[in-house]
């Protein structure tokens, strides 16, 4: 009870978050319409855990859906860490690309004034 | 034949200017990649005759030996030759290197510091980086080669043409080998001596090269 307690504590901490940002105008429409039902499906999930632990033992599940949401959470972390590691690769490429034209330019700058 | 040599460079006034001055004789035009040095690199290699091409921030061996190479290109180059801007190579060694080039037996020759001539190699080095490089590149590209990670080589004009690196770090070594034998280039490796003023890559950075190669392979 406590525990539950708790993580709508923090959920309410990071929707009012949502809100304030949404507010200054930092955030586009459609990242606030995602976090809000992110946040609001995990409300739902942490008001409903007897029943969900209910349906992922009826789906064969031998773990509680705590775990399972943990299991869940942790591959999506890593898939993210992925894809962030990707997206970084192509940025540095870009500014690799940006430093050699800059090189290249001022050479071929000099070489046309000699 | 004229003979591009690219040098990059971090760093290196106290080396640089040693090194241009004995490369000189055996190339047709120097060109020393600054790599975001902060230090008086570029005005050293530039009294001393070189093409300097300065990146404004620092983007690695790799990036900065394209940048070279592409201005080669531009520039109508017959060979390149990459050669390391801290004096761990010797300049009298580039005609054997370009040598397979100039007589029509090879489009990439690699200089190998295993392949004969006595040289001093770091421990971890020798029983770990290069063993395990080999071994990539044995499973990622299928390549049998004695060195894949030397710094040390020459490419014809084909090459050349064949040949972009897009690995900015260290990992580039193993990208050429990848993009020459890819594109069917005949290979060959020759003897090289090589000393160490700080002893090159350590372990760390051998694992990094092997971290971007997978990073790389799956960027393609």
């Amino acid at each position: 009870m406590l525990q539950q307690l708790i993580a709508l504590i923090v959920i309410l901490f990071f929707v009012a978050r949502l809100f304030f940002l949404k507010k200054k105008g930092g955030l586009p429409n459609g990242e606030f319409v995602f976090w809000l039902v992110f946040w609001v499906l995990a409300a739902v999930s942490v008001l409903s855990l007897k029943w969900l632990d209910r349906l992922f033992a009826g789906l064969g599940f031998s773990a509680s859906a705590i775990n399972i949401f943990v299991y869940i959470a942790v591959i999506a972390l890593f898939y993210l860490n992925f894809r962030l590691r990707l997206k970084m690769e192509r940025v540095d490429r870009a500014l690799t690309f940006i430093s050699r034209r800059v090189a290249l330019d001022e050479a071929e700058k000099k070489r046309t004034q000699s | 034949m004229s003979i591009f040599c690219v040098i990059p460079a971090l760093n290196e006034e106290k080396t640089i200017g040693r090194v241009l001055s004995e490369v000189k004789e055996f190339v047709d035009v120097m060109v020393v990649v600054s790599d975001g040095s902060t230090d008086q690199t570029a005005d050293i290699a530039e009294r001393a005759g070189a093409v300097v091409l300065s990146h404004p921030v620092n983007r690695g061996q790799g990036a900065a030996l394209e940048t070279g190479d592409e201005y080669a290109r531009g520039r109508g180059a017959d060979i390149v030759v990459h050669f390391d801007a801290d004096g761990q190579f010797l300049a009298s060694e580039i005609p054997e290197v370009t040598a397979p080039i100039e007589r029509g037996e090879a489009d990439a020759v690699f200089g190998s510091r295993f392949s004969g001539k006595s040289n001093r190699i770091p421990f971890m080095k020798r029983v770990a980086i290069i063993p395990i490089a080999r071994l990539v590149n044995r499973l990622f590209f299928g390549l049998n080669m004695k060195d894949p990670q030397s710094g040390f080589r020459a490419l014809s004009k084909k090459a050349l043409a064949k040949i972009r690196i897009e690995q900015s770090g260290m990992a580039h070594c193993s990208e050429i080998l990848h993009r020459a034998a890819r594109s069917e280039l005949r290979i060959k490796e020759v003897p090289i001596s090589v000393h160490y003023p700080d002893f090159g890559q350590n372990f760390l950075g051998g694992v990094r090269i092997v971290k971007d190669t997978i990073i790389g392979k799956l960027m393609d």
